[in-house]
């Protein structure tokens, strides 16, 4: 939980750095990519300190390319 | 947009030397010792070779993006959406996860061998926030560092190989071949795709270079510089250490802890530790930038650095959960060869084939 609640503090310390000159410049659509972004990166630490578990694109990576990989561990044995 | 024509050729073959260094230095010895043994150092020559003998396609492709950014010359070549997609995916499939991947490499290597008692987040976190705040300034000063700081790598380096000399035993490096080319050839394709297929990424820096007509001479002397260090690392670590190489996590980190000079100047691996330190530094900041840029000229925005901290968290999560432990992480070192190659050849053959067919 206090993990959760010190990260909270860095996300809001990172809005606080780059948001406002964006906002002052109206840059609507920095603004948008910016919070997407960060809106993702939020998420992924909520679930990182929270449950410990995130989608894994390496273990996608490992799906795929396995068989392969495989194929190519026995040719060359 | 931002930093343009700004780094010379020079800064740029310090640069990609650095970061073909990178963290290759302190785990490929013991990848190819794995597999080959006491030949780990043909197979170093040989992932070096192939390194090079690729490089001319790879310049070839930069000095064709290079009048225009990756990013552009997707869009003009693919269209304007599929494009961006193109782009976007490239991005976050290989310099992006590299990225998290060469960060987590730091952490692995601080928390068992340097700081064992610190948590692995807190010196993610600190390495990120120099990264960061490299980039923030911009490729020039990121450029000028590598540049100050190559001696000082070269030189360190060239301490280590002369310090470690007396220990060198040439029997251990018998049989030669004992097992045929078969192991030798295991071993070299991993190192192959790590990191000699990465100039596909280095490439994407050529709009920056201020000569673009030396830019490619630039690539390969960096290529060149990084190959024979990696050579006589690995042929040291094979000399110093024998078979015993494969079973270390770190054996040019060992090399360091082996000097000892009429036991008097010993334990000077720290130093050592030093010259990856600052190529991991280069090699980070070159993926980070390189992302950051490209997600930036994807959506057509005038700067970058507002990217910087969401990237961060990005990576910093990735680098901690993608890799649960070291078994996980000998299996991604199996895959991973294939998945570069997918986007150091399949990706760029692809680009290539609709520019011809389109006449772009």
């Amino acid at each position: 939980m206090l993990a959760i609640a010190g990260f909270m503090v860095i996300v809001a310390g990172i809005i606080a750095i780059d948001a406002p000159p964006l906002w002052r410049k109206k840059q609507k659509k920095e603004l948008w990519i910016f919070f997407i972004l960060l809106f993702f990166g939020t998420t992924l630490g909520i679930l990182h300190f929270s449950i410990h578990k995130i989608p894994n694109p390496v273990n996608w990576i490992i799906i795929v390319y396995k068989p392969f990989s495989d194929m190519i561990a026995t040719w060359l044995k | 947009m931002l930093d343009n024509r700004k780094i010379s050729p020079r800064q740029y073959y310090i640069m990609v030397s650095l970061y073909i260094i990178g963290s290759a230095i302190l785990v490929i010895p013991a990848t190819l010792a794995i597999e080959a043994k006491q030949d780990a150092w043909i197979a170093e020559i040989i992932a070096v070779a192939v390194g090079l003998l690729i490089l001319p396609f790879y310049i070839q492709l930069g000095n064709r993006f290079a009048p225009m950014t990756f990013v552009q010359y997707t869009e003009k070549v693919l269209g304007k959406w599929p494009g961006k997609i193109f782009s976007l995916l490239f991005i976050a499939g290989f310099p992006f996860l590299s990225a998290s991947l060469t960060l987590r490499n730091v952490g692995d290597f601080m928390t068992t061998q340097v700081l064992p008692e610190t948590p692995i987040e807190a010196i993610h976190i600190f390495f990120l926030c120099v990264v960061i705040l490299g980039i923030r300034y911009g490729l020039e000063p990121v450029a000028r560092t590598a540049e100050l700081l190559f001696p000082f790598v070269i030189l360190s380096f060239l301490l280590l190989v002369i310090l470690i000399a007396p220990q060198i035993e040439f029997k251990n490096i018998l049989p030669v071949m004992e097992n045929g080319m078969k192991p030798v050839l295991r071993a070299a394709i991993p190192h192959i795709a790590f990191p000699f297929l990465e100039p596909i990424i280095l490439i994407l820096l050529f709009p920056y270079i201020n000569r673009s007509q030396e830019s490619g001479k630039a690539l390969f002397t960096g290529m060149v510089i990084a190959g024979v260090v990696m050579i006589v690392i690995t042929v040291l670590a094979v000399l110093v250490l024998g078979i015993n190489t494969g079973r270390l996590a770190y054996p040019s980190y060992i090399l360091g802890r082996k000097i000892n000079i009429g036991h008097f100047l010993q334990r000077i691996e720290i130093m050592m530790a030093l010259i990856w330190m600052i190529t991991n530094f280069i090699r980070l900041t070159l993926l980070f930038y390189i992302s950051a840029m490209s997600i930036a000229q994807t959506f057509k925005v005038k700067d970058f650095r507002f990217l910087t901290f969401p990237l961060a968290i990005i990576i910093f999560i990735l680098s901690i959960e993608t890799i649960p432990n070291s078994v996980y992480l000998q299996e991604l070192v199996k895959i991973w060869p294939w998945y570069a190659l997918t986007f150091a050849l399949g990706f760029p053959l692809l680009l290539l084939g609709v520019a011809v067919l389109r006449k772009k």
